[in-house]
């Protein structure tokens, strides 16, 4: 197993409550594998991720990724695993905008202390695969959503990450864009990346190998994407398929 | 690491581009304290080079015998003692001659006493009522350092019987004399004829204050019944080598106790100076006052660097999400401690770099403009460097800090 989340607990203390955005959650993927992670607005969905991600830790469980026992590691620790092992394409791009998308690209690079060619090198190749080599100088602005979404999706795989983590990745594309994207996971899980993607999209999940489902941060589905993909949809036709939640 | 430094000065400047105004407006306080800092540096550096030249121009083992010691010559010196200091003994020129006679290790020994303030005049121009009248014997310009440029010093038939002849300062013989050699004019002081008979080299200004060309030396014996008798003169005592000074110095010390009849336990009522010794007591004023400076400067780097502390605070906040994205993709804390850090200092260094131009400028007009001595040390450059980068980081290291701690969850969420 490549991750290995046991009873893991996220609790935020909002004023007097207590919020359980992650209650009990155990789940294992192996490497290899793409996970669809599905589940209403306010589910945990992200929390989830930011926790596999290495990114927040968990207030209670355990995580074991890649053999390691990532909740015990201090910050600086977990920021070596998010540069070398992770692969993070964030909900709302968190591109900088300040920077061209090859400086965008080339971020995690630089933390990986590589020299400036070898940086460029990757970075350039990143966005070969996404198609945006000829948008290297522009800044995150002058980029369309797509755009955005491909310099994202660059930065995560400019690093060669072991994991890679999509946090709505067609969220704010329209559907012809957002089947382009796709397609490119489809591609780096045929070349044995190790993917998991949160979705408000049945129609996404359902194409995903395996595929679970939150609710009020708890597991309550989880296996083929066809079969899970569709599940809260049970009883029929209170609300059309294609309405999430404004997230 | 070297290259996470230059990583960290690209994006330092990338800041800088992104907001010149308010990066500018940020300096001001550092580029005011460092300019300031720079000037005050210049001109007492030049004030203290120009000294110490003015003095090394009085002769050679030559030291002095005064009534009054050096700090109140210069305005400074300890008010208290003045009442006692004001009734030692006048020195007169019959001293001069003791002291010439009676110290075996003395070669010669010269006096002078001076009028300020008067008007020289000749038959249809006149000077301001601002010339240095010198009464002198003939061996004075020797052992101070005047040389005579044109013409010839008076001579000793001439101090002796009190003739009224006079030896011009160079700015004396240009504003009475514009197109003739005054060598053979007449002149007249206090109403009274006198001929020219010399002019003086060309000194300048001790501390480029005090002009020492606006002068007129006469003999002393004519000074005295000019401007009156029982003149207290100051005795210039030239030792025979460099080895002898120390030696006579003992002597001359001696010597005047003897003629004043000072009991052996009581000190000294008159006071021996050297060129160090001036130069020295001018040297300590200029001390104090580039303490002063530092501490006013000292100030004014501090308002500078909560400017500093101020604007970081800012450019925290203001790019929260960018420092979450930062951690988010790998940046260690040190390593976003260092980011912050680095554009602080780079920032109050740059405000240095600007302010030393800015000294660099003003000393240079003052020179240009005002005629003033100035000359930048190179201590004050790097101490300025150093004080702005050291600035930079006491300031500078508080946000940074903050920026290093940020959670990258929270931070990336915020907006
Ligand atoms: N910093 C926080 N403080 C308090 N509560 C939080 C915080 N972050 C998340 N939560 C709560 O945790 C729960 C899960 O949030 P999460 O962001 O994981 O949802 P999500 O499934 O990603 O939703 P969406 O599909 O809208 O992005 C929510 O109820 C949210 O209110
Ligand atoms: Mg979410």
């Amino acid at each position: 197993m490549l991750i290995e989340l046991t009873d893991i607990r996220r609790e935020y203390q909002v004023g007097t409550e207590v919020v359980h955005a992650l209650d009990g959650v155990s789940l294992g993927i192996a490497r290899g594998e793409w996970v669809a992670i599905v589940g209403q607005s306010g589910s945990g969905k992200t929390t989830m991720m930011n926790v596999i991600g290495c990114l927040d830790t968990p207030t209670g469980g355990r995580y074991v990724l890649n053999g390691k026992d990532v909740s015990r590691m201090n910050d600086d620790e977990l920021a070596d695993i998010r540069n070398k092992e992770i692969g993070f394409v964030f909900q709302n791009f968190q591109l900088l905008p300040r920077e061209t998308s090859l400086a965008n690209v080339e971020l995690p690079l630089v933390y990986r202390g590589l020299s400036a060619k070898e940086r460029r090198e990757k970075a350039i190749a990143a966005l070969k695969k996404v198609k945006l080599d000829n948008r290297m100088m522009h800044k995150p602005t002058e980029l369309s959503g797509g755009q955005r979404q491909r310099v994202a999706i660059a930065r995560a795989l400019a690093s060669e990450p072991s994991l890679l983590l999509a946090d709505e990745p067609t969220g704010n594309l329209d559907s012809a864009t957002g089947e382009e994207i796709i397609r490119l996971f489809e591609e780096l899980h045929g070349l044995g990346h190790t993917i998991v993607l949160v979705t408000h999209e049945p129609r996404l999940a359902a194409r995903c190998p395996r595929a679970v489902r939150l609710s009020d941060g708890k597991v309550i589905g989880d296996g083929p994407g066809q079969d899970v993909a569709w599940q809260d949809r049970a009883q029929p036709s209170a609300h059309p398929a294609e309405a999430p939640v404004a997230s | 690491m070297i290259r996470a430094f230059f990583d960290n000065l690209r994006l330092a400047f990338g800041t800088f581009v992104a907001h010149p105004l308010r990066t500018m407006l940020t300096l001001l306080g550092i580029m005011i304290g460092v300019s300031t800092v720079m000037t005050m540096m210049a001109l007492l550096e030049g004030l203290r080079l120009k000294v110490n030249k003015d003095f090394s121009q009085l002769g050679a083992n030559v030291f002095r015998v005064d009534k009054w010691p050096q700090g109140f010559r210069f305005g400074g010196g300890n008010r208290m003692n003045w009442n006692k200091i004001a009734q030692r003994p006048q020195l007169t020129v019959d001293d001069k001659r003791a002291l010439a006679e009676h110290c075996p290790s003395v070669s010669r020994t010269g006096a002078s006493s001076w009028q300020p303030a008067q008007r020289v005049r000749t038959g249809d121009t006149e000077t301001q009522a601002n010339v240095f009248i010198i009464g002198a014997t003939v061996e004075y310009p020797e052992l101070s350092g005047i040389t005579i440029a044109r013409g010839r010093m008076f001579n000793d038939t001439e101090e002796v019987d009190g003739r009224r002849v006079a030896v011009l300062g160079p700015d004396v013989a240009d504003k009475l004399f514009p197109s003739v050699d005054p060598v053979g004019q007449e002149i007249r002081l206090k109403g009274r004829p006198y001929t020219v008979v010399g002019v003086m080299a060309r000194r300048g200004k001790i501390m480029g204050m005090f002009n020492m060309d606006n002068q007129v030396m006469i003999p002393m014996t004519t000074f005295f019944g000019a401007y009156g008798k029982r003149r207290n003169v100051s005795i210039s005592v030239e030792a025979k080598d460099a080895d002898s000074v120390d030696k006579a110095m003992e002597e001359v010390i001696r010597v005047m106790r003897q003629r004043r009849d000072v009991a052996p336990t009581a000190e000294n009522n008159f006071e021996i100076s050297t060129n160090e010794s001036m130069a020295k007591s001018l040297n300590d004023l200029s001390n104090v006052v580039t303490a002063a400076t530092f501490g006013v400067c000292l100030l004014s780097l501090i308002v500078g660097g909560i400017g500093i502390l101020n604007i970081m605070l800012v450019s925290v906040t203001e790019r929260t999400r960018e420092i979450g994205v930062r951690k988010a993709l790998g940046a260690r804390r040190l390593r976003i401690l260092a980011q912050f850090a680095t554009e602080a200092v780079a920032l109050s260094v740059f405000g240095g770099l600007i302010g030393i131009g800015i000294g660099f400028g003003l000393a240079f007009l003052g020179r240009w403009m005002l005629g003033l001595y100035t000359a930048v040390p190179a201590w004050a450059v790097l101490l300025s460097v150093g004080m702005s980068s050291g600035v930079g980081l006491v300031f500078g290291i508080y946000p940074a800090a903050r920026a290093a701690r940020l959670d990258p969850v929270e931070a990336m969420r915020s907006e």
